[in-house]
């Protein structure tokens, strides 16, 4: 089942356009950082040790959660399990990759009000799918996902946290990895129900690195990075 | 495109970026401080000391003065526990955990201003001022 998907990654379904949805979200995300780094950001002392990592992996995280966006609107509807388990991934690891990054750098406040908010918006948009079930689901999620993505963040603020960010980024990246695999393997015998440009990822990639890249510089500091 | 020369070009921003990261990280992050953690030795120049207890749930004093180009010692007294023991000035480049009040916090700070100290979790802070 496994080779299958690794196969349909190459094919004419949805699946074969998620590498290059990643591919166009990812560059997008990483071109708005540089031009903000050579334009302004570089005048920022510390800047790349303070934040060039985070900002890396959370464009990979984006890049993945864009191209889930892409595969679940394709095939628009779900059955009520795989739509909760939809919701519920996408809003936990939406909500908890963003409270982790900004709680790295903000402190628990913004980390976790911005990782629900993102978290929040994520499950619901994506476990609508299944309806309300999933809706709910995605809330819960978000919500949860945001919260404990800062907190992780500041109780490791003196342990390691730049390791343990990308331990805990490369695990939130197999997860949403996986959920791509479980809905190849759900979705297999059914027709894909929309077919769209790549409006909706690079908007969504625009929004959503801005969102963390000026809260994590400009955003106000918890008494922990004062 | 085929899929796997996406893949590559993938690959090769990452490893890029992280590269650039990697080359470019390391700069002054420390505020112009020097940090002493040669505990127990002595140190030249007149030796700043201030001793932190806790008192409502948060560090006392929470308001320092020292005079900017002096080492200061920071005892972290009997009173304070748990997370409180972790003390950070971010800004400073200071993190360090006291087990004992035997553990002290030294450094010299080099510039004048005003910083915030804090515990690992935030839930004790203060203000340095560095005059």
């Amino acid at each position: 089942m496994v080779k299958e998907f690794l196969k349909e990654l190459n094919g004419k379904r949805v699946e074969g356009e998620l590498i290059r949805t990643f591919l166009y979200s990812f560059i997008v995300s990483i071109a708005i950082i540089g031009i903000a780094y050579f334009v302004s950001f570089r005048k920022i002392p510390g800047f790349i040790d303070n934040y060039g990592s985070y900002l890396l992996l959370a464009s990979i995280s984006i890049a993945l959660i864009t191209s889930l966006i892409r595969q679940v609107r394709a095939y628009k509807e779900f059955a009520c399990m795989s739509g909760m388990m939809i919701g519920m991934t996408a809003g936990m690891i939406a909500g908890f990759s963003i409270g982790l990054y900004l709680g790295a750098t903000n402190g628990m406040f913004i980390g976790s009000v911005l990782g629900m908010l993102v978290g929040i918006f994520m499950g619901v948009w994506m476990g609508k799918c299944c309806g309300v079930m999933g809706i709910m689901e995605g809330i819960m999620a978000g919500f949860m996902g945001g919260l404990m993505g800062a907190m992780t963040a500041v109780m490791m603020i003196n342990d390691n946290i730049k390791l343990a960010v990308i331990i805990v980024s490369i695990v939130s990246y197999v997860i949403l990895i996986l959920l791509n695999y479980m809905i190849y393997k759900e979705m297999k015998e059914n027709e894909r129900q929309r077919k769209e440009d790549h409006t909706i990822t690079v908007f969504l990639s625009i929004i959503l690195i801005f969102i963390v890249t000026w809260f994590m510089v400009y955003g106000p500091r918890s008494s922990l990075f004062g | 495109m085929k899929n796997t020369t996406i893949l590559v070009i993938i690959g090769v921003v990452i490893v890029a970026v992280g590269a650039f990261i990697f080359m470019n990280s390391g700069s002054d992050i420390n505020g112009g401080v020097i940090i002493d953690d040669t505990q127990g030795e002595v140190i030249q120049g007149e030796l700043q000391k201030v001793n932190i207890g806790i008192k409502n749930y948060n560090y006392y004093p929470n308001t320092i003065e020292v005079k900017s180009g002096k080492p200061v010692e920071i005892t972290l007294d009997k009173s304070v526990s748990g997370c409180y023991r972790s003390f950070n000035i971010n800004s400073m480049g200071i993190s360090q955990y006291s087990k004992d009040p035997s553990q002290k916090i030294i450094f010299t700070p080099t510039k004048s201003g005003t910083y915030t100290f804090a515990c690992s979790m935030g839930m004790g802070y203060g203000k340095l001022i560095v005059k």
